[in-house]
């Protein structure tokens, strides 16, 4: 047996510690989102095209022509063609006009925080962090 | 656009993910393929190829068995190549853990953070 004392690797950080750390900055990035003006607005815009009851008469025909249009049912251009319709008058809708634009702002506020993580990372963040193809929560 | 605030937590973040084990081993596999000339070399052929092939298909061009044959050759070359397949293997272990990390951001969000980033990043582009 060696008399030799081994060689240790030191750190003054525990390795646990990183992911904590990182845990516990994300989750406090969270919270500071969350406060951010531009996030409340998006939750009450939200929140009212929950209410709107012509966005939601609309985005329930959307979904039926949707769901034919996937199970081919009926002239596959004509259900094209009435989406489109459906979708033009949703779209003109001012509270879903409104919820729009708040939406964009939030997209750019997140994408700008984004940028600055992936700056220090040292690797970009978002493509890699994604485990949906919608950011609708739902 | 940022606050003084977003920014310093946007950094925080940032730099406690640089620590991480599994970011340093992506950082220096990245590095090494990038200072490979040939593994560089073979990835810039298979985007060409590939920008060129989708490119024919969209114009209605039907492509030969042959010239998907080869691009299916290089694409094998590509990604068993020692250095690319090295960031490659690195790149499966950021992932979980980034999306774990998302996961902390997301939760007194209620949407999710990194498609919504991501959202803004294509609108830009189009």
């Amino acid at each position: 047996m060696s008399t030799q004392p081994s060689t240790i690797p030191i750190s003054p950080v525990l390795p646990a510690a990183t992911e904590r750390t990182a845990a516990q900055a994300a989750r406090a990035l969270g919270k500071l989102l969350f406060d951010t003006p531009e996030y409340q607005a998006y939750l009450q815009a939200l929140n009212e095209v929950n209410h709107d009851a012509d966005v939601q008469r609309l985005s329930a025909r959307i979904r039926e022509r949707n769901i034919a249009l996937q199970w081919g049912k009926g002239d596959a251009l004509e259900q094209q063609a009435a989406l489109t319709t459906l979708e033009a008058e949703l779209a003109s809708l001012p509270s879903f006009r409104a919820y729009r634009q708040v939406e964009e702002t939030v997209m750019r506020l997140f994408h700008a925080v984004d940028e600055a993580i992936g700056q220090a990372a040292g690797v970009p963040f978002a493509p890699s962090a994604r485990r949906s193809g919608c950011g609708c929560g739902g | 656009m940022l606050t003084e605030e977003l920014r310093t937590a946007a950094r925080a973040l940032g730099e406690a993910l640089h620590g991480n084990g599994a970011v340093q081993k992506y950082l220096k596999a990245s590095a090494d393929c990038e200072a490979d000339p040939e593994a560089v070399g073979l990835e810039k052929r298979l985007l060409a190829l590939y920008a060129e092939l989708i490119a024919r298909q969209q114009r209605g061009e039907i492509l030969e068995r042959s010239e998907i044959d080869a691009f299916n050759a290089l694409r094998r070359q590509v990604y068993e190549h020692p250095r690319i397949a090295d960031r490659e293997a690195a790149t499966t272990l950021v992932k979980p853990y980034f999306a774990e990390i998302a996961d902390e951001i997301n939760l007194p969000l209620g949407v999710e953070f990194a498609a919504l980033a991501q959202a803004a990043e294509a609108k830009e582009k189009s």
